[in-house]
């Protein structure tokens, strides 16, 4: 599961002062801004409301891989720090059926993260939510969205991605648009092909993702993960029972997952069934199933990883050198 | 009391109902911590208890290891290695859990623990550890505590022999056990050594349907309930209360997605399952096993350490032998536990497709006996006349053993014998 970092990048950072003079640093942070700046503009335009996301709360993302909550005490009360706010995303949507988030995120990773140079413990996603969508609606958002933000970064500030060595021919189809898609049962059957052994009915472990980008020219979509490889709120094809509405994005050149998005699942009864299928116990959920008992609008949506996204533009290494504040999984950071 | 008399029917047990209610349903309740509770004498015997083990005359087998050897073999050429669950193991016996009660949780356990390391054999450690006893929010006395257990055994056990391996039931989903263990450093001795395993609990033998049940004091009621549902049905006053799991819900296709869960989210961790002796028991074993399951455990109605309606001790849940021949020839590794202590069960149970079986209550016996070498004299004496019976079977491995070493006086089918016999599950068990 473990795979090297690619040369060039030390697998920790330096100390924090350092880190934070690092001129290499600080061109990260001027294409995040950037990034950042296209981001809001792109779902602006296309009739998004920015919220503020909740950061506490008695339940959160429960997850996948192995990556957990951290605990708050909250007045007596086991709260969560938010693993992602998609919970609330889905139940704000009566209010703002377009709505979009950039959200702090904080996961306990596992520790053998520590060394995909893909994995932080506090992160930012870019997470968007469409009332009565579809995975086709959210995908294309999700790829409007790297498409602008790319030919955003590249139009602002090209010195910057040149001199970190970024090639603008390398960003040729996505600033065009294009992107390929592929199913979760092609990936996998690659990946055996390819002497890579993946597990037909789990999510793509990290060096097969790696392997799977660095094939790859072009940005890609990797539909149709199977149940039991993800969240009880992705949505299960109501055609192809065991497989869900969902996707990844995938970055071309080894830069791998970039967005996870799906269709929600919005009815009561099957979301309850679905926390028992994830071993969740419902009873903790009580305030998010009351907003589903009352009826939430079928949605589909997506988080963007920030600093994935910010890595893959600059081209850097390792997620640590986009973060201001690194933290890794781990690893006891300030 | 009236001069009312009702010859024949069950007048004492109707009385002491009139006088104490609810509490008559449960045990005494001032025995708890430290009795062991289990199927009354009369209903302990299931069917396994009555197969005889029947050696053949004739031992192609036997020949074939007298070739292998150039010499006579003896009963100490009998291998009782086993794998058991993914974990190599030196006998085919595990130390089951003794879950959260009084009896169950203390030193007993921790020495029952050390020397199941010493002798090469996997150790489960209960459910409801963790929200009953606390983990990091209850400061680190809990921790503390497992990590004892899991220190004491890996000092303990031999290099790449044994594993220990974590239950977790409803509400340990909600203290969110196995994530805190997994990535705790503290763990990686064992994932490094692919010696930890997660069990996903459905239910026990000893209160089939129900989930777990403990006698609490006032002030642990109090400090449990948000966790938990404390009844006060044990005494007037109060002071003892009965502190409920909740068993969970399952049908097929949750054990399908949970199992599919848990080697998802922890993929250097085996994969345990443990069910009830339930009448659908075969269906739910073979969706555990395609599911991927490592180890099915199947608990019969005769198993159990811990506390339980008297109702259900003596009258819920199929016979462990039942359980056996339903399952029939099983797709994976198969566990089986309940009601044993001796050799002869144990063969019984092997010869009907269990990989290994469990020691639950005698091993709490044992090391209560002596607490330094107890399990290990009594596992020492199992070992022995397993090695005894399977070599006079002709057999010289565990794995070698099948229903055709077993014959029942009153006809008691076999899988062997009268194969296919998983039709009988009852209709609303069946698989679709």
């Amino acid at each position: 599961m473990e795979q090297p970092l690619p040369a060039g990048a030390p697998a920790t950072p330096p100390p924090l002062g350092e880190h934070l003079r690092s001129p290499r640093l600080r061109a990260a942070m001027l294409v995040q801004q950037e990034a950042l700046h296209a981001a809001r503009a792109f779902l602006r335009g296309e009739g998004f409301t920015e919220l503020l996301p909740p950061l506490v709360g008695p339940v959160t993302d429960p997850g996948g891989r192995g990556a957990k909550a951290l605990d708050v005490d909250y007045y007596g009360h086991p709260y969560k720090l938010m693993t992602s706010a998609i919970l609330y995303k889905q139940a704000s949507l009566r209010g703002f059926p377009r709505l979009f988030y950039v959200a702090p995120n904080v996961r306990v990773e596992p520790e053998e993260t520590a060394t995909t140079g893909r994995h932080l413990v506090e992160f930012h996603q870019i997470d968007v939510e469409i009332a009565d969508g579809s995975r086709e609606d959210a995908q294309e958002i999700a790829a409007g969205l790297l498409t602008h933000v790319t030919e955003h970064v590249w139009t602002a500030v090209p010195e910057i991605l040149s001199e970190l060595g970024r090639m603008e021919g390398d960003f040729a189809d996505i600033r065009a648009g294009k992107y390929d898609v592929c199913t979760h049962d092609d990936a996998v059957s690659r990946l055996l092909a390819a002497g890579h052994p993946q597990n037909p009915d789990g999510e793509i472990d990290w060096a097969g993702e790696r392997l799977l980008s660095l094939e790859s020219d072009r940005p890609f979509f990797v539909n149709d993960y199977p149940k039991g490889s993800r969240g009880f709120y992705d949505r299960e094809d109501p055609e192809r029972p065991g497989v869900l509405r969902n996707f990844d994005l995938i970055a071309p050149h080894g830069y791998g997952e970039l967005v996870s998005g799906s269709e929600r699942e919005a009815d009561y009864a099957t979301i309850v069934t679905r926390m028992r299928e994830s071993g969740e116990n419902p009873a903790k959920y009580a305030w998010y199933l009351k907003e589903a008992r009352d009826g939430m609008p079928a949605s589909a949506g997506f988080g963007m990883g920030l600093q994935r996204l910010v890595r893959f533009l600059t081209g850097l290494d390792a997620l640590w050198q986009v973060s201001a504040y690194p933290k890794l999984p781990g690893v006891v950071a300030p | 009391m009236t001069a009312l008399s009702t010859p024949g029917f069950p007048e004492r047990e109707i009385r002491a109902r009139a006088r104490n209610g609810t509490a008559e349903v449960f045990p005494d309740s001032r025995t708890y911590g430290t009795r062991l509770y289990g199927p009354g004498a009369g209903t302990a015997a299931d069917g396994l208890d009555r197969a005889r083990i029947v050696p053949p005359v004739f031992m192609p087998q036997r020949l074939e290891k007298l070739i292998d050897l150039a010499r006579e073999p003896e009963f100490t050429d009998v291998d009782l290695g086993a794998r058991v669950g993914g974990f190599t193991a030196r006998l085919p016996l595990y130390l089951s859990a003794f879950g959260s009660t009084r009896a169950g949780s203390g030193d007993l356990a921790v020495h029952a623990g050390r020397q199941a390391a010493r002798l090469g054999i996997p150790m489960v450690i209960g459910e409801n550890m963790i929200p009953v006893h606390g983990y990091r929010r209850a400061g680190d006395a809990t921790r503390s505590a497992l990590l004892a257990r899991v220190e004491a055994y890996l000092d303990a056990a031999p290099d790449g022999i044994g594993g220990v391996v974590v239950q977790q039931s409803t509400e340990d989903a909600d203290s969110e056990v196995w994530n805190l263990l997994y990535s705790d450093p503290a763990f990686r001795p064992l994932l490094e050594t692919g010696r930890l395993a997660f069990e996903l609990k459905t239910g026990q033998g000893a209160k089939p349907g129900l989930g777990g049940m403990t006698v609490v004091d006032r002030a642990e009621a109090e400090q449990l309930a948000r966790r938990f549902t404390v009844r006060e049905v044990l005494d007037p006053d109060g002071e003892r209360q009965l502190r409920c799991a909740t068993p969970g819900t399952f049908t097929d296709e949750i054990l399908r997605q949970q199992l599919r869960f848990m080697r998802n989210n922890f993929p250097k961790a085996r994969t345990w399952v443990k069910f009830h002796p339930g009448r659908d028991v075969a269906h739910a074993a073979r969706t555990a096993w395609a599911a991927g399951a490592d180890a099915v455990t199947v608990d019969g109605a005769e198993g159990g350490t811990g506390w339980a309606p008297g109702v259900f001790l003596d009258h819920v849940g199929l016979p462990l032998g039942e359980c056996l021949r339903r399952i029939g020839r099983p797709d994976g590794c198969l566990l089986a536990t309940g009601g044993m202590w001796e050799g002869g069960r144990a063969v019984r149970a092997l010869a009907l497709g269990a990989t290994a079986v469990g020691l639950g209550r005698a091993a709490l016996v044992a090391v209560d006996e002596d607490p330094e070498h107890g399990l290990e004299h009594l596992v020492d004496s199992i070992a022995l006349e397993l090695q005894l019976l399977i070599s006079a079977l002709g057999k010289y491995e565990v794995a070698a053993l099948g229903p055709e070493d077993l014959w029942w006086p009153d006809g008691h089918p076999s899988y062997g014998a009268d194969a296919p016999l998983l039709g009988v599950a009852d209709p609303a068990g069946a698989a679709p």
